[in-house]
C-alpha cells in the first residue's frame, strides 16, 4: 500500500519531475555574485542531499507564472454551491453606535452575508443557527478590497454606501449669548 | 421656502395630499470665502475658516478630542472640560470645543499637559459617579466608561474611607420611554439642549449649583415631545436610557443590521439590533440627508409591537364564519380559486401603509394579468390634472436637507410634526439657525416654533382668496408654486412639495396604483386582495355580501379581522425589500430577523399565488423583482439616491381648468402629541405605544 | 446598489504553487487520478462500503469532472493538493466508513426545486 502513496506522490513522470515528491520546498537560494560573498555560503543538509530532480523543481517554484488576472476560488474555497449562489454579501461602512461618541472603530469597511433564521436553543438558551456564513464579518480598508475578495469567491455583492458628509459649519460658543437671535432660549 | 402640506378636502372624505411650498430669496448676496487661517494640530498644519473651534479644527485632520458635553448638533456647553488640550504660550490648557482658532495656533492633544488635565477631570467626574456599570444599561457602549479607559487614571486616590457618600439625586419621572438614574448624571446638559434646541421643548432645565445641580423638570413633568428618544442616545452616561429596553441586553451579546424605518414617509436609517431572532431596540442611523442622527418616538420603540398581534400561519374561515389556522397550500388554493373564478371588472386590490415595492409590483402584475385595472391605496391623492402622472406633483421636491436652506416655508394643511417628526425638526433648525419664516394654512397646531397662522379655510390658498377639494386645492397649490417659482432668481430651487403620509405611497404610485379607493369600491367588487390595508378605508358593510376578501400581511388588524383568508407576511425587518421615502428616495430594508411562524416573505407569497392561479410571474428571486421594478422605472432600485423631477410647468397647465372655487376647510389628522403614537398596525399592537398615550393624557391632567 | 463589476480581463504574473504550465498541472491530476483509481478496489473492501468498485469509480469521475473547466493552474494544483490528502486520508486508514460513505451522501434528502415546491416546503 506504501507504494501506492509514493506512487501518488511522486506524481507525473515527466523527465523533469521524475520522482520528485510533489511538495518539498527549499528555502535557500544560490547566489551567484562572488563579489559580495563574505563567507561561505550556509547551505543546509536538505539541500546538499536532494536530488538534481527535487533542487531543479524547487528553482520551478522561484520562476513565476502567468494566469488569468480574475481568480475563481470557488472550487477551493469548501463552501457549499447553494450557498455562493443564492447569497448576496453586503459591502458596507459600520454605522456609527448612535449610543457613543468615539468614531475609531468604523474607518474600515464590512462584508457582510444575508440575515437566516436563528432560534434559542431550547437546552441552553443559546442562539442556534443553520447558517455557516452568518459570522463571516470580513473588514477591509477599502471597498476595492471587499469587491475583490467577494469577486474571487464567487459571491453577489452590492455596496451600501453611507450618506454620512455634511459641510462643516464653525461652532461658536458666543451664539449662546446673542441675545436677539431665535437661537437664545430660556433655559439651561 | 414655502412648503405647504398636506390638506385634508373636507367634500371628500378620503384624506387629500400634503402640499409644501418651498421658496428662496436671494436677497443677501452670498459673501466672498474668507481667508483660512493656519493652525497646528499636534505639529499637522491645517487650514480652517475663522471661527472654527479647535475641536473642529483637529477633527479635519483626524484628531478626536474626547469630549461630554460638546455635540456637533447641539450648541457649544463647554461645561464638561473634558476637551481641554495644550495650547503652545498659553498659560492654562484651554477647552477645545469652545476656543476659537487663532492664526498660528499650536494645539498638542497628546501632550503631558493635556493627558494630566483629562486625567484629572475624569478623577473629578468619578468623584461623584456610582460604580454600578455592571447593573447600569449603558454599560458597554458609555461613553464614560470609554473615556475613563482611554484617557483616565489608572489608580485611584479615592481614599477616604469615611466619605459621607457620593452625591446622590433622586429620579425623575419624565415618562413611560425615558428611565432616569439621576445619580450617574454628570450635567453635560445634552439633553436640555437637545430638549430646547432640536425637539423644541423647554421643560428641561438644571436646579441647584455646585454638588446641589440637578438636572430635571423641576416640577414632576412628562417630556412631552415626539423626538424625546434621541436624548437616550446623547446621555453620555447611563442616566438616560430607554425604558422599554431596560436590563434586555448588552451591546456586545447582540447582532446590528442596518435597515429603514418605515413608520412614517421619511424612510429614516436605523440600525436593528437583535438577539435571537428578536427585535430588541431600534436605533437611528446618521445620514444627513434624511434624519440626521435622530429618530422620532415612534420609530424607535414601536418595534415591540412586532412581536405582538402577529399572523403566524394562514388562515380560512370555516362554516361558523371564525378564523381557523390552516396550510400554506390549502389558503393558496382557496384564495387561487377565488381570484380566478373573480370577473376581472369585480376584483379590487388594495395596498396599506407598509407594503413595499415589490410585493406591489407583484400584485399589480398579478391583477393586471387577471385582466383587471383596480390596483389602489388607501391614502386618497387628487387624480385630475397631472394627477400621478408627473412624479414632481406627490414627491417632496425640494428634498429634505434642503428645506434647511429655505428662506420661507409655507405649510398648507398638515400637521408635519406628526406625520414627518423629522422633517419638522430641520424646518425649526432652519427657523432657530437661519431665521426662517413659516406660515400655516390649516387647524392652529403646536409645530414647536411660531408661526404665522393664515387661517385655516382652503380657500386662502387661491392667492385672490376663494377656496378646496382635493384636485382643485393641489392645482391652486401648483399654481402658487409655480407663480413664486417664477420670482426666484435660484432657478434650480423647487417651491413644490407633497408630503405623503406613509411608507408605501410613493413607491406604489410611482408603479401606477390609484391613490383612493372611493370609485373602486362603489362598483361591489366580489374579490377584495388587501395587501396590509389595515386603515380601516376599506370595511365589510362597504362591500356586497358575497364579496370575498383575501388579506395578506403581518398584524392581525381591521383587515386581517375581515378576511376570509389570511396570508401571513413578513414585517419590515424581516424582509429585504425597497421603500421609497416622500422624497422619491429608494432605500432597502434587510433582514435583522426571520419572519415568525410560517410567515413568507411578501412578493413570494404572491408569486406563489400566481403559479396556482395559472398566470405564473416571471420571477423566481428577488433579483428578477428587482430588475421589473427597474423596467417600470429605474428609480425604484437607484438605492440610496433621489432622482430629479421637473415637470411643474406641465402640472400647472393641466391643472388649469381644474381652479374652481374651493370652500371648505383643511383638517389634519394628527393634531395632538397622543394622535401620534398609534397610526398603523405595528404602533397599535405596541404596549409601549399605548403607555405613551395613557401618560400623555395623563399629563393633560396636570397642573404643570 | 453598485452593478456587478465589470469581469476583470487580461492575466497577471505570480508565483507557481507546484505546476509551472497547463501540461504539467494537467499531468498531476491525471496521476492523481489513477492514483485514486488504483486504490479504489482496496477501499471497497477495507471498509467494507456496501458500493461496488464500479460505483466507485463513477464517483470518482464524477467528482473529478464537477472541476473540469478550471483553468487557474493554481486552483489546479491546490485542488491536486487536496485530493491527496483525501487519498492518503483513505490509504492509511485515517478515514472511516461514514467518511467514504459521505462522497455518496446517503442521507441527503434533495432540496425542493420549483418555486411552489421551495415556497410550500421550506421556509425560504
Amino acid at each position: 500500500m506504501f507504494q501506492v502513496i509514493r506512487r501518488a506522490a511522486s506524481l507525473p513522470k515527466t523527465h523533469l519531475l521524475k520522482s520528485a515528491p510533489a511538495f518539498s520546498t527549499c528555502p535557500v537560494r544560490f547566489d551567484n555574485d562572488v563579489y559580495n560573498r563574505k563567507e561561505a555560503p550556509k547551505i543546509d543538509n536538505e539541500t546538499v542531499l536532494s536530488l538534481p530532480e527535487e533542487a531543479r523543481h524547487n528553482a520551478a517554484l522561484e520562476s513565476t507564472i502567468t494566469v488569468p488576472a480574475k481568480v475563481d476560488l470557488t472550487p477551493i474555497s469548501g463552501v457549499p454551491p447553494e450557498h455562493i449562489k443564492s447569497r448576496r454579501v453586503r459591502i458596507y461602512q459600520p454605522a456609527k453606535n448612535a449610543m457613543q461618541s468615539g468614531t475609531n472603530n468604523i474607518n474600515h469597511w464590512e462584508m457582510e452575508f444575508d440575515n437566516r433564521q436563528r432560534w434559542e436553543n431550547p437546552l441552553m438558551g443559546w442562539t442556534s443557527s443553520g447558517d455557516p456564513l452568518s459570522n463571516m464579518k470580513v473588514q477591509f480598508r477599502n471597498p476595492e478590497e471587499a469587491i475583490e475578495h467577494c469577486e474571487k469567491n464567487g459571491w453577489c455583492w452590492y455596496i451600501d454606501t453611507p450618506k454620512i458628509e455634511k459641510p462643516m459649519k464653525p461652532k461658536s460658543y458666543g451664539v449662546n449669548f446673542s441675545w436677539n437671535r431665535r437661537t437664545r432660549v430660556s433655559t439651561k | 421656502m414655502l412648503r405647504q402640506p398636506l390638506c385634508r378636502a373636507l367634500a371628500l372624505s378620503s384624506p387629500a395630499r400634503a402640499v409644501p411650498l418651498a421658496s428662496r430669496s436671494y436677497s443677501n448676496p452670498v459673501p466672498a470665502e474668507p481667508e483660512k487661517v493656519e493652525v497646528f494640530i499636534n505639529d499637522k498644519p491645517v487650514y480652517v475658516a475663522p471661527g472654527t473651534t479647535v475641536l473642529q479644527a483637529a477633527a479635519q485632520v483626524g484628531v478626536e478630542i474626547p469630549r461630554f458635553c460638546y455635540h456637533e448638533r447641539l450648541a457649544v456647553a463647554g461645561n464638561c472640560r473634558m476637551c481641554l488640550v495644550e495650547v503652545e504660550r498659553s498659560p492654562k490648557p484651554v477647552a477645545a470645543c469652545a476656543m476659537p482658532v487663532m492664526k498660528g495656533m499650536r494645539v498638542k492633544t497628546d501632550s503631558d499637559l493635556t493627558r494630566k488635565a483629562r486625567e484629572g477631570v475624569m478623577e473629578f467626574l468619578l468623584v461623584n459617579h456610582p460604580l454600578d456599570c455592571p447593573i447600569c444599561d449603558q454599560g458597554g457602549e458609555c461613553d464614560l466608561q470609554d473615556q475613563s479607559m482611554a484617557f483616565g487614571s489608572d489608580r485611584s486616590r479615592f481614599t477616604d474611607v469615611h466619605f459621607s457618600g457620593k452625591r446622590a439625586v433622586e429620579d425623575k419621572d419624565i415618562g413611560p420611554l425615558i428611565k432616569t438614574i439621576m445619580t450617574r448624571c454628570i450635567h453635560c446638559t445634552r439633553c436640555i439642549r437637545f430638549a430646547s434646541e432640536v425637539a423644541g421643548v423647554d421643560d428641561f432645565g438644571t436646579t441647584g449649583r455646585g454638588t446641589d445641580m440637578q438636572v430635571g423638570t423641576y416640577v414632576e413633568k412628562m417630556l412631552l415631545s415626539e423626538l424625546s428618544g434621541n436624548v437616550i442616545d446623547l446621555c453620555p452616561v447611563g442616566a438616560l436610557t430607554s425604558k422599554p429596553y431596560s436590563f434586555a441586553a448588552r451591546p456586545w451579546e447582540t447582532r446590528r443590521i442596518d435597515s429603514v424605518d418605515v413608520l412614517d414617509p421619511l424612510g429614516s436609517n436605523i440600525v436593528v439590533t437583535t438577539r435571537t431572532n428578536e427585535v430588541l431596540r431600534i436605533l437611528p442611523r446618521t445620514n444627513e440627508e434624511i434624519n440626521e442622527e435622530w429618530l422620532s418616538d415612534k420609530s424607535r420603540f414601536a418595534c415591540d409591537g412586532l412581536k405582538r398581534q402577529r399572523l403566524v400561519t394562514p388562515m380560512m374561515t370555516d362554516s361558523r364564519g371564525n378564523l381557523m389556522p390552516v396550510d400554506w397550500e390549502d389558503a393558496i388554493v382557496a384564495a387561487a380559486r377565488a381570484l380566478r373564478d373573480c370577473p376581472p371588472n369585480k376584483l379590487l386590490a388594495v395596498a396599506g401603509d407598509m407594503a413595499d415595492a415589490e410585493s406591489l409590483v407583484a400584485l399589480k402584475d398579478l391583477v393586471n394579468r387577471l385582466g383587471s385595472e383596480n390596483t389602489c391605496t388607501e391614502q386618497y391623492f387628487p387624480l385630475d390634472g397631472a394627477g400621478i402622472d408627473l412624479r414632481s406633483s406627490y414627491l417632496c421636491n425640494t428634498k429634505i436637507a434642503n428645506v434647511e436652506d429655505a428662506d420661507f416655508v409655507l405649510l398648507i394643511g398638515t400637521n408635519v410634526r406628526f406625520e414627518a417628526p423629522l422633517l419638522n425638526a430641520r424646518i425649526r433648525k432652519a427657523y432657530v439657525h437661519k431665521d426662517t419664516d413659516v406660515a400655516l394654512i390649516g387647524p392652529k397646531v403646536d409645530l414647536t416654533y411660531d408661526y404665522m397662522h393664515v387661517g385655516d379655510s382652503a380657500s386662502v390658498v387661491k392667492i385672490s382668496p376663494r377656496g378646496p377639494e382635493g384636485s382643485a386645492l393641489l392645482a391652486y397649490t401648483q399654481e402658487l408654486a409655480c407663480k413664486l417659482q417664477d420670482k426666484l432668481q435660484d432657478k434650480e430651487w423647487k417651491v413644490l412639495n407633497v408630503l405623503q403620509r406613509t411608507a408605501s405611497q410613493v413607491a406604489a404610485l410611482d408603479l401606477g396604483y390609484q391613490p383612493g379607493v372611493g370609485k373602486a369600491l362603489q362598483d361591489g367588487p366580489k374579490v377584495v386582495y388587501l395587501l396590509g390595508a389595515d386603515s380601516g378605508v376599506v370595511s365589510r358593510d362597504q362591500l356586497p355580501k358575497d364579496a370575498f376578501v383575501i388579506y395578506q400581511g403581518h398584524h392581525g388588524d381591521a383587515g386581517a379581522a375581515m378576511a376570509d383568508v389570511v396570508l401571513p407576511g413578513a414585517a419590515y425587518t424581516e424582509k429585504r425589500a425597497t421603500f421609497v421615502n416622500a422624497e422619491g428616495r429608494a432605500q432597502q430594508t434587510l433582514v435583522a430577523v426571520a419572519p415568525p411562524g410560517m410567515a413568507r416573505e411578501d412578493w413570494k407569497i404572491i408569486r406563489a399565488l400566481s403559479e396556482v392561479i395559472g398566470e405564473r410571474l416571471p420571477y423566481d428571486n428577488l433579483d428578477e423583482v428587482r430588475d421589473r421594478l427597474s423596467e417600470i422605472s429605474p428609480a425604484l432600485v437607484a438605492y440610496g439616491d433621489v432622482q430629479e423631477n421637473n415637470y411643474f410647468a406641465q402640472a400647472r397647465a393641466l391643472a388649469q381648468s381644474l381652479q374652481k372655487p374651493v370652500s371648505g376647510k383643511l383638517d389634519v389628522q394628527l393634531k395632538h402629541l397622543e394622535d401620534f403614537f398609534m397610526t398603523d398596525t405595528i404602533s397599535r399592537a405596541s404596549p409601549t405605544m399605548a403607555k405613551c398615550i395613557q401618560a400623555v393624557l395623563k399629563q393633560k391632567d396636570s397642573p404643570y | 446598489m453598485a452593478a456587478k463589476q465589470a469581469i476583470q480581463v487580461g492575466t497577471k504574473i505570480v508565483k507557481p504553487v507546484l505546476s509551472t504550465n497547463h501540461a504539467e498541472a494537467r499531468l498531476r491530476v491525471l496521476s492523481l487520478y489513477k492514483a485514486w483509481y488504483r486504490q479504489i478496489p482496496y477501499i471497497v473492501k477495507e471498509f467494507d462500503i456496501p458500493k461496488s468498485e464500479n460505483q466507485c469509480r463513477e464517483k470518482l469521475k464524477e467528482l473529478f469532472m464537477t472541476n473540469k473547466d478550471v483553468t487557474d493552474i493554481r486552483v489546479i494544483d491546490l485542488l491536486v493538493i487536496k485530493g491527496q490528502m483525501e487519498l492518503q486520508e483513505s490509504v492509511n486508514m485515517w478515514k472511516q466508513k461514514g467518511h467514504i460513505m459521505a462522497y455518496f451522501k446517503p442521507t441527503e434528502e434533495p432540496k425542493p426545486k420549483g418555486f411552489l415546491s421551495k415556497f410550500f416546503n421550506s421556509n425560504e
